[in-house]
C-alpha cells in the first residue's frame, strides 16, 4: 500500500522544508487556500476521516461545530501529548515529518477560521519539540505561517506548548486548562470547546495524527481518501506496536487490518519463537485486551468495538504466553492511579484502591474474595467518574479479568503465579 | 534570580499567549533549567511575582505536573527508567534492579556525588525500542545491561 | 420554563435550573459534598448522581440543567448503589478518627454514611496519610488532611467569596491537597470561610479544637457586633462559656461567611478583664462597690450638675439601649447634649445622612447591587467591611454590571472592579465634582434646575481632575459609563465622615443622577453594627428619634469635652465608648475628662476613658442580651441573649433605666421588648419593623427581609450639608506623607483589642504605603520603622501595598501601641509624617 503518513520516514533530513517540498510538500495547502473554508470541511466531511486520538469522531463534523462569526477569535489545538502507553506514532510524525502536521495544522486554522494554533506536545518529547520549532520556523520563512499566507489574505500564528508529566492532558478539556496556566483537570461538558473552548473562545482539538491526514485529502480528494480500508472507518491508520513481536515499530496500513496479518506479516511474528500469542492489547492500555483466539478481528473502530475493545491510540502491545496477567493489570493500573488528576471521586479514591489489591495479589498476599472485590469496584468506578481516565482504567481491568480470570484466581489461591 | 537569556527567554514565552498566566509552564520549566534541574520556594515566588500569580497557584502549578521538581534536587543526570507495560515485557524490571546495583542507590535516591539521580517514569512514548530510559532530556532506547554499563561509564 | 418528571412527579421550573434544584424543590433529597448554591458548580464528588431516562449513564445532578421532557429518578437501586459507593471510596483513604475529630457529630460525611451506607467495610489497604500530625496553618486555622474529601469548597470559598487566593491544590490524584503556599499564612484573611464550608473535620478552627463536642454546646441565632454589615451568626458556650461562633449557609445577608473579627472576635466575652462589679472612686482610686452606693453617687452628682451634663453611648448598644439613653437625657435629666461617636463631628453626620438619604428609609445592598453602575467611595471595604466585599464580590460575579471603585488605597476587591480609581487624599470629593461636571456637560439643559449646581459654576474640570491625582480618561470613562447607566448604586463609607468636605460632591451626584430620572441606591457603609441604629433612634445633638427636629441643639462629644475643659461641663455619662482613645485629639480628650467634676463610665472593661471615672458601672456584652441593632441597609436585627452578664454585671438597658428611675419612678419602659413597642410608637421608620419576622432565613440566598427595613422618616429634621474644607498640612520636605487612618481587618474599635485571638493575629502596629514609595525609600513589607510626626513619633512593621495612591500613609485607628490619634491635633487638618528605617 502507498504510503501516506510514513512516507517520508527514513528519508534523508525528512524533517527539514527542502525534502519536504521535494516530494510534493504544501500543495495540499496551496490547494486549500484555492476553496472558501466551508468547503474545506466539506472535504473533510466526505472523507470520512474520524480522529485518530482515541474517540474516533468525524473529524469534519467537529470543524463545522465552530460559529461562523469571522469577528470571534477561534483556536486550533493540536493533542500531541501522546500518554497512552504503547502508544509513539505522533512522536514519529512530529520528529521525522514534522511539516507533515504543520500543512495539516495551516489547513484546518484556515477551514475553520483559527488565527492561532498551539501544539500541546508532551514534556518528554525534547527532541521533537526542537525538530518543530525548527519545522515552524522554516514555515514562516516561507510564508505559509504568519501573515496573508502564500497571498491568500489568510494570517496564521502557531505556538508550541510543552506539558510537564500529564497523561490527564491528553484529555481535550485538561488540555486546554493546561494552556491557560492551570492544574489540568478535565472541565464540565457542556460547553463543549467547540463553543467555549481555549479562553472561552470556540477551540478545535485534534490529535497530530489525524491532523497529519489533511494534506493528503485536500491534495487528493476525499474519494481517494475514503476509498482506503473499510467504509465506516476509512484511510491509513498507523500502529504502533510493541511487545513481544520480532519487529516491533510504526506500521502504516488500511484500518481494517486484522491482528494477525499486523503481527505475523508486518512484525515478524513472535519474539520468542515458540511463544504463541497469549493477549493483545489493541488500542493502548485503555483499551480492553484481547485473547489468542480473537486475533482475526479486523483492526478498525467498529470491529473493535462490538468485540468490546477499542482502537484507541493504534497502540498494539502484544503478550506471549510467558505473561503474567496480574503483574500486566498490575502494571497498567498502577498506571491509571498515578496519572489520575484527583478531581472525581471513584477514579481518584477508586483507582489506587485497584492497584493495592493487585499489588498484594501480585506479592503473593490475596484474600479470596478478592477478584470479586476487584470486579465490584470496576462496577462501582465504570460510568460514575467526571472523565474518560477512570472508565479506561476499568476497562482495562476488566479486559483482563474477562480473559484470565482463573490466572487471577490463581494468585490468590496460590499465592503465587501459574505462568512464571 | 533569571538570567539575561532566562529573561530573553520569557519575554518570547510572553508573546505566545493573550495572557501571562498561560506562560507559567514555561518559565517553571525555565527556571529549574536554571536551577540545574529543580524549583525552589524562592523560584516559586519571582515567577507569581513576574506573572502577577499567587504563588500557591505557581506551587500547584509546579505540583500537579511530575516534571518538576518542587524542593527536590536532582542530580546532574536525572535518569528515568520507563516501567510501563512495554518496557516491563522486554524486562525494564531487571534493568532497573541493575543500575540500582550499578549506581549503589535506591529509586528515588541521588548519588552522594550528586552526578546520578534514578527514577522510574511511566510510559515515555518508546514502546517499539523498549526497554528505554531517558537521562535528562535525551532517550536511549534498546536497552540491555552491557548498554546500560557503558551508557553509565561515559557519562561518569 | 421546562417540564420535568422526578420520581414520576410533574414539576415545572424554569428553564436552566440544575437537576439537583428542581429534585429538592419537588421534596427529593440529593446527598452532595462538593455542590454549594453559590459556588461555580464542578461537580467532582459524584454524590449527586442520578439516573436519567434514556442516558447510559448517571448524570451528576448539580452540574446538569434539565431539559424540557426529561424524566429523572433519584432514588433507584443503581443511584443509591452509587451513592454508597461514592462514600466508599470517600471512607477508604479517610483518617477514620472520629472520636478525637472536632467535626464528629456535625460530620457530613458522618451523617451520609449512616444514612446511605456503605454500612460495611471493604477497604484493609495501608491508607495514605498526608501528614501525621495536624499542622497549624495560622492562629486560628488548623488543618488535617488526612480526613479531606476534596470537595474543593475550602479553596473555592478562598477564590470566589473572600477573594483571598491563599488556598490552592497541590498535588495531584489521591495526592491532592488544598492548603496554603508552603503552608504558610501569609494574605490570609483569617476569616475561617475554610472551616465553615468544610464538610468534614479538615479546616478547623484551632483555638476551638479539643474544646468540647459539639452536642454539649448550647447556642442562639444573633448578629455580628463588629461592623454594621449586619450578618447573622450562631453563638456557642459550655458551661458559661462562649467558644464558637458560626454562620448558616443560606442564613442571612452572609450566608457561610463571616469574617475573621465575627468569626474570632467573640472571646472577649470571657476575658478575664470584664467589670463584674461597680466602682467607685475613693481617695483617688477606684475601688468595688455596692450599686446602691454607685447609683446614690450618680443621683446626687447629677442632680447637683443639673442641665451641664453630656452622654455618649457607642453605636454597640441595641437600638433599645440607645432609645432609652436619649430618652434618659432628653426627658429625665433634660439635657440635649449627647452624641454617639467620639470620633466624628456631628455636623459632619448630619451631612453624611443626608447626602446618603438615609432618612429615606432602609436600601438592600442586594437592590443595590442590581444597579447598572455601582460606585463604591469613601469605603475601604475589604478591611473594614469585609462580608459586605464578599457579597459585592458574589453578586459582581455572577452578573454583568459596571463596579467601579474609588479609593485612595487599593483593595482587595479591586480585582472585581471594571475601574478603579485612585485619587489623593481626602479627595473624594474633587472625583465626584469631577464625574458631575462631565455628566452636567452633557446634558445641561437638563439640569438647570439643580440647586447644587451653582457650587461647581466657576470651576474648571481640569482643575478639579488635578486635584484628585486619578488620570482623566478614567473619570472621564467612568462619567460616560455612569451617564449611560439607568440605575446607578453607590456604596458610600465613612470616609465621608472624616473628610466631610466630600460630601457636597456626594449629594450633588446623587441629585444630579435623580434630576436625569436614573434610579439612585446608595447604601451608607458603616464601621459600627448600630451606628445607623444609634442615630435613628436620637443619640445625636441635632436630631431627636427617628430624625426628628429638636427644639434646642445639644453639644457633641468634642463640645462637650470642650466644654468640660472650660468648666461649663459638669457631669458626663459614657456608655461603651471609649472616648480617651477614639477623639482624634487624644491628648485633648483625656485633659478634658479630666476636668469633669463627675465621670461615670458604664462598660465590661476598665477603658482608658473607665481610668479617668469617678463611677464605673460593669455593663453587658451582645451576648448577654436581647435586642436589635439596625444595620447599614437599615435592616432591623435581632440579637438574642445566650448568657447573663458575668456576676454582678448589668444589662445596659437595665442600668440606664436604674439610673433614669433615680429621678423619675416612672422611667421606663421595664424591657427591651416593652422598649421596642415604644419605639415602634414613637419611631414611624420603625413602625413596621417587629420581632416575628426577623431572623428569617434567606430564599435562595436571595434575601428578602424588606418587611424588616426600617421605612422613610416622615418628620424629619432640616439636615443642610454644611460647608467643610477639609485641611492637609501642608507639604513639607521633612514630612512627606498624609496620615490616614481607618479600620484594620482584624480590629476595629474598642470591643477587638480586648480578644485574645485577634489581637494574637496582629501583635504590634502596621503603617502602610504604597509599593513604589517604598521602593523609593529602600523600604520593604516587614521593615521596622518609625514615623515621625509633628507631635508624635512611632514605631511600627512597614506593610506595602501594590496599586495604592503614592504619599498616603495609613494607620488603623486601633493598635494600643501606636495610638495613632496622637499624630493629630483638633482644628490642624489631616497631618503629615515621615517614615524612615528604625
Ligand atoms: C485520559 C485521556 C487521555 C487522552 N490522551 C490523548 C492523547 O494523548 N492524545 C490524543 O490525541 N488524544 C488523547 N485523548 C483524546 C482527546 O480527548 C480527544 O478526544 C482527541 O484529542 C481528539 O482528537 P481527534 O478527534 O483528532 O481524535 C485522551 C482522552 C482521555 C480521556
Ligand atoms: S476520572 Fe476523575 S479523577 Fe480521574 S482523571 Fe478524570 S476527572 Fe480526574
Ligand atoms: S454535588 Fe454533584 S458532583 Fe458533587
Amino acid at each position: 500500500m502507498e504510503k501516506i503518513l510514513l512516507k517520508n520516514l527514513g528519508r534523508p533530513e525528512s524533517h527539514t522544508i527542502g525534502s519536504y517540498l521535494g516530494t510534493g510538500g504544501y500543495n495540499g495547502l496551496k490547494e486549500a487556500l484555492k476553496h472558501a473554508p466551508e468547503s474545506i470541511i466539506q472535504m473533510v466531511k466526505d472523507s470520512g476521516l474520524r480522529g485518530r486520538g482515541g474517540a474516533g469522531f468525524s473529524t469534519g463534523l467537529k470543524w463545522s461545530f465552530i460559529p461562523k462569526d469571522p469577528t470571534v477569535q477561534k483556536y486550533l489545538c493540536c493533542n500531541a501529548d501522546e500518554g497512552e502507553p504503547g502508544t509513539y506514532k505522533d512522536r514519529g510524525i512530529m520528529e521525522n515529518d514534522p511539516h507533515l502536521l504543520i500543512e495539516g495544522m495551516i489547513i484546518a486554522g484556515f477551514a475553520i477560521g483559527a488565527s492561532v494554533s498551539y501544539i500541546y506536545i508532551r514534556g518528554e518529547f525534547v527532541f521533537g519539540t526542537r525538530r518543530l520549532e525548527a519545522a515552524i520556523k522554516e514555515a514562516y520563512e516561507k510564508g505559509f505561517l504568519g501573515n496573508n499566507i502564500l497571498g491568500s489574505g489568510f494570517s496564521h500564528d502557531m505556538y508550541i506548548h510543552r506539558g510537564f508529566g500529564a497523561y490527564i492532558c491528553g484529555e481535550e478539556t485538561a488540555l486546554l486548562e493546561s494552556i491557560e496556566g492551570y492544574r489540568g483537570q478535565p472541565r464540565k461538558k457542556p460547553p463543549f470547546p467547540a463553543l467555549s473552548g481555549l479562553y472561552g473562545k470556540p477551540t478545535v482539538i485534534n490529535n497530530v495524527e489525524t491532523l497529519s491526514c489533511i494534506p493528503g485529502i485536500i491534495e487528493k480528494g476525499p474519494k481517494w481518501f475514503s476509498s482506503i480500508g473499510p467504509e465506516k472507518s476509512p484511510g491509513p491508520k498507523i500502529f504502533c506496536v510493541s511487545g513481544h513481536v520480532k519487529k516491533p515499530g510504526l506500521y502504516e496500513l488500511p484500518l481494517g487490518t486484522t491482528m494477525r496479518e499486523l503481527i505475523f506479516s508486518h512484525c515478524g511474528g513472535m519474539l520468542n519463537d515458540g511463544k504463541g500469542v497469549k493477549a493483545v492489547i489493541p488500542g493502548g492500555v485503555s483499551a480492553p485486551m484481547l485473547n489468542a483466539h480473537e486475533l482475526d478481528t479486523p483492526m478498525d473502530f467498529d470491529s473493535l468495538a462490538a468485540k468490546g475493545s477499542m482502537l484507541g491510540s493504534g497502540a498494539v502491545i502484544v503478550m506471549d504466553e510467558s505473561t503474567c496477567m496480574v503483574k500486566t493489570a498490575l502494571i497498567i493500573n498502577r498506571f491509571f492511579s498515578h496519572e489520575s488528576c484527583g478531581k472525581c471521586t471513584p477514579c481518584r479514591d477508586g483507582t489506587p484502591w485497584l492497584t493495592n489489591i493487585l499489588k498484594r495479589i501480585e506479592y503473593g498476599n490475596g484474600r479470596s474474595g478478592d477478584v470479586e472485590l476487584l470486579e465490584s469496584l470496576c462496577t462501582n468506578i465504570f460510568g460514575r467518574t467526571f472523565c474518560p481516565l477512570g472508565d479506561g482504567a476499568v476497562m482495562a481491568l476488566r479486559g483482563a479479568l474477562k480473559n484470565f480470570r482463573d490466572e487471577f484466581q490463581y494468585h490468590v489461591d496460590h499465592k503465587k503465579c501459574m505462568v512464571s | 534570580m533569571f538570567s539575561d537569556k532566562a529573561k530573553e527567554e520569557i519575554r518570547q514565552v510572553f508573546k505566545k499567549y493573550p495572557n501571562k498566566r498561560s506562560a507559567v509552564m514555561d518559565v517553571l520549566r525555565i527556571a529549574q533549567r536554571e536551577r540545574g534541574g529543580h524549583i525552589e520556594k524562592e523560584d516559586m515566588e519571582e515567577i507569581a511575582r513576574l506573572l502577577g500569580m499567587q504563588t500557591v497557584d505557581v506551587n500547584a502549578q509546579a505540583a500537579f505536573y511530575t516534571m518538576y521538581n518542587v524542593e527536590k534536587p536532582v542530580g546532574k543526570h536525572h535518569i528515568q527508567v520507563c516501567r510501563n507495560i512495554s518496557c516491563s515485557l522486554l524486562g525494564a524490571e531487571n534493568l532497573i534492579k541493575h543500575m540500582e546495583k550499578e549506581l549503589n542507590i535506591k529509586v528515588g535516591e541521588t548519588t552522594p556525588d550528586k552526578k546520578f539521580t534514578l527514577s522510574t517514569v511511566e510510559c515515555l512514548g518508546s514502546c517499539g525500542t523498549a526497554p528505554m530510559m531517558q537521562i535528562n532530556d535525551d532517550y536511549y532506547e534498546n536497552l540491555s545491561a552491557e548498554k546500560i554499563d557503558k551508557i553509565l561509564k561515559d557519562l561518569k | 420554563m421546562a417540564t420535568v418528571k422526578i420520581n414520576g412527579k410533574e414539576v415545572t421550573v424554569r428553564d436552566g435550573t440544575l437537576i439537583l434544584d428542581a429534585a429538592r424543590d419537588a421534596g427529593f433529597e440529593i446527598p452532595t459534598f462538593c455542590y454549594q448554591a453559590d459556588l461555580v458548580g464542578v461537580g467532582s464528588c459524584r454524590m449527586c448522581l442520578v439516573e436519567i431516562e434514556g442516558q447510559k449513564k448517571l448524570q451528576p445532578s448539580c452540574i446538569t440543567p434539565v431539559l424540557h421532557g426529561m424524566s429523572i429518578h433519584t432514588e433507584t437501586p443503581t443511584v443509591m448503589s452509587a451513592r454508597a459507593s461514592m462514600l466508599e471510596f470517600l471512607l477508604a483513604n479517610h483518617a477514620l478518627d472520629c472520636p478525637v475529630c472536632d467535626k464528629g457529630g456535625e460530620c457530613e460525611l458522618q451523617d451520609m454514611v449512616y444514612r446511605f451506607g456503605p454500612h460495611k467495610g471493604r477497604h484493609a489497604e495501608p491508607k495514605f496519610k498526608f501528614q501525621e500530625k495536624d499542622y497549624v496553618l495560622s492562629p486560628v486555622i488548623i488543618k488535617n488532611s488526612n480526613r479531606c474529601v476534596q470537595c474543593m469548597k475550602c479553596v473555592r470559598v478562598c477564590r470566589e467569596v473572600v477573594g483571598a487566593n491563599v488556598l490552592g491544590a497541590l498535588g495531584r490524584g489521591d495526592h491532592q491537597e488544598e492548603t496554603s503556599f508552603l503552608r504558610s499564612f501569609l494574605d490570609c484573611d483569617q476569616d475561617g470561610n475554610c472551616i465553615e464550608v468544610c464538610p468534614v473535620g479538615c479546616f478547623m478552627r484551632l483555638p476551638y479544637r479539643y474544646k468540647t463536642r459539639p452536642w454539649d454546646l448550647k447556642g442562639k441565632d444573633t448578629i455580628c457586633p463588629y461592623c454594621a454589615t449586619g450578618c447573622r451568626m450562631v453563638i456557642e458556650e459550655r458551661d458559661g462559656v462562649v467558644i464558637r461562633a458560626r454562620a448558616q449557609l443560606g442564613v442571612g445577608l452572609n450566608s457561610e461567611t463571616l469574617c475573621a473579627r465575627g468569626r474570632f472576635g467573640f472571646d472577649f466575652i470571657n476575658s478575664p478583664e470584664r467589670l463584674t462589679t461597680p466602682l467607685v472612686r475613693r481617695s483617688g482610686s477606684l475601688e468595688p462597690a455596692s450599686w446602691e452606693e454607685a447609683l446614690g453617687l450618680i443621683k446626687d452628682n447629677f442632680a447637683a450638675a443639673g442641665k451641664n451634663i453630656g452622654g455618649v453611648a457607642s453605636a454597640r448598644l441595641t437600638d433599645e439601649e440607645l432609645y432609652l439613653f436619649q430618652k434618659l437625657f432628653r426627658t429625665a435629666l433634660g439635657s440635649p447634649n449627647i452624641d454617639s461617636s467620639a470620633r466624628w463631628d456631628p455636623r459632619a453626620v448630619e451631612g453624611f445622612i443626608s447626602a446618603t438619604g438615609m432618612t429615606e428609609g432602609g436600601a438592600s445592598v442586594f437592590d443595590c447591587m442590581e444597579s447598572d453602575t455601582v460606585l463604591i467611595t469613601g469605603a475601604h471595604l475589604s478591611d473594614e467591611n469585609p462580608v459586605t466585599d464578599y457579597m459585592v464580590r458574589r453578586i459582581s460575579a455572577g452578573r454583568s454590571m459596571n463596579l467601579v471603585i474609588a479609593s485612595s488605597r487599593s483593595m482587595k476587591l479591586d480585582s472585581s472592579a471594571n475601574k478603579t480609581l485612585r485619587h489623593n487624599a481626602a479627595s473624594a470629593g474633587h472625583l465626584l465634582d469631577s464625574l458631575t461636571l462631565c455628566i452636567y456637560s452633557e446634558s445641561a439643559d437638563r439640569l438647570k434646575d439643580v440647586s447644587g449646581m451653582s457650587r461647581l459654576k466657576d470651576i474648571r474640570l481640569e482643575e478639579l481632575i488635578n486635584r484628585t491625582g486619578c488620570i482623566a480618561e478614567d473619570i472621564l470613562a467612568v462619567a460616560k459609563k455612569i451617564a449611560a447607566s439607568q440605575s446607578i448604586g453607590f456604596l458610600a463609607g465613612t470616609e465621608f465622615i472624616r473628610y466631610p468636605e466630600g460630601l457636597k460632591g456626594l449629594a450633588l451626584l446623587k441629585d444630579v443622577l435623580k434630576a436625569l430620572g436614573k434610579k439612585v441606591t446608595v447604601i451608607p457603609v458603616l464601621d459600627r453594627a448600630n451606628q445607623r441604629g444609634a442615630w435613628e433612634m436620637g443619640v445625636h445633638p441635632g436630631f431627636g428619634p427617628g430624625y426628628s427636629p429638636v427644639s434646642e441643639r445639644g453639644m457633641g462629644c468634642t463640645e462637650m469635652l470642650e466644654a468640660a475643659s472650660k468648666g461649663e461641663l459638669k457631669a458626663m455619662y459614657v456608655v461603651q465608648s471609649d472616648i480617651a482613645v477614639m477623639h482624634p485629639d487624644e491628648g485633648f480628650a483625656r485633659s478634658a475628662l479630666s476636668s469633669l467634676k463627675f465621670l461615670v463610665v458604664q462598660d465590661c472593661f476598665l477603658s482608658e476613658t473607665a481610668r479617668h471615672a469617678h463611677v464605673v458601672l460593669p455593663s453587658s456584652s451582645f451576648a448577654e442580651k436581647d435586642g436589635m441593632f439596625t444595620n447599614q441597609e437599615g435592616r432591623a436585627q435581632i440579637i438574642r441573649k445566650l448568657l447573663p452578664p458575668p456576676v454582678k454585671a448589668k444589662r445596659d438597658i437595665d442600668i440606664i433605666r436604674a439610673i433614669g428611675e433615680t429621678f423619675d419612678r416612672s422611667f421606663g419602659p421595664k424591657n427591651p421588648v416593652l422598649v421596642l413597642d415604644e419605639i415602634r410608637k414613637e419611631i414611624p421608620m420603625y413602625a413596621g419593623v417587629s420581632l416575628a419576622f426577623n431572623n428569617k432565613r434567606n430564599v435562595e440566598n436571595k434575601l428578602d427581609l424588606k418587611e424588616a427595613m426600617v421605612m422613610g422618616a416622615d418628620r424629619g429634621a432640616e439636615f443642610a450639608v454644611t460647608d467643610f474644607d477639609t485641611k492637609i498640612e501642608p507639604e513639607a520636605g521633612e514630612y512627606p506623607f498624609v496620615l490616614t487612618t481607618g479600620n484594620h481587618l482584624f480590629h476595629s474599635g474598642a470591643l477587638s483589642r480586648m480578644s485574645p485571638t485577634l489581637t494574637g493575629l496582629l501583635k504590634s502596629a502596621v503603617v502602610e504605603i504604597s509599593e513604589e514609595d517604598a521602593l523609593s525609600l529602600g523600604l520593604a513589607s516587614g521593615d521596622k520603622v518609625s514615623i515621625t510626626g509633628r507631635y508624635y513619633e512611632a514605631r511600627a512593621t512597614l506593610n506595602t501595598r501594590k496599586g495604592s495612591k503614592r504619599g498616603i500613609a495609613f494607620i488603623a485607628e486601633n493598635y494600643a501601641d501606636v495610638p495613632v490619634n496622637r499624630f493629630f491635633r483638633r482644628g490642624e487638618g489631616i497631618p503629615r509624617v515621615n517614615i524612615t528605617k528604625a
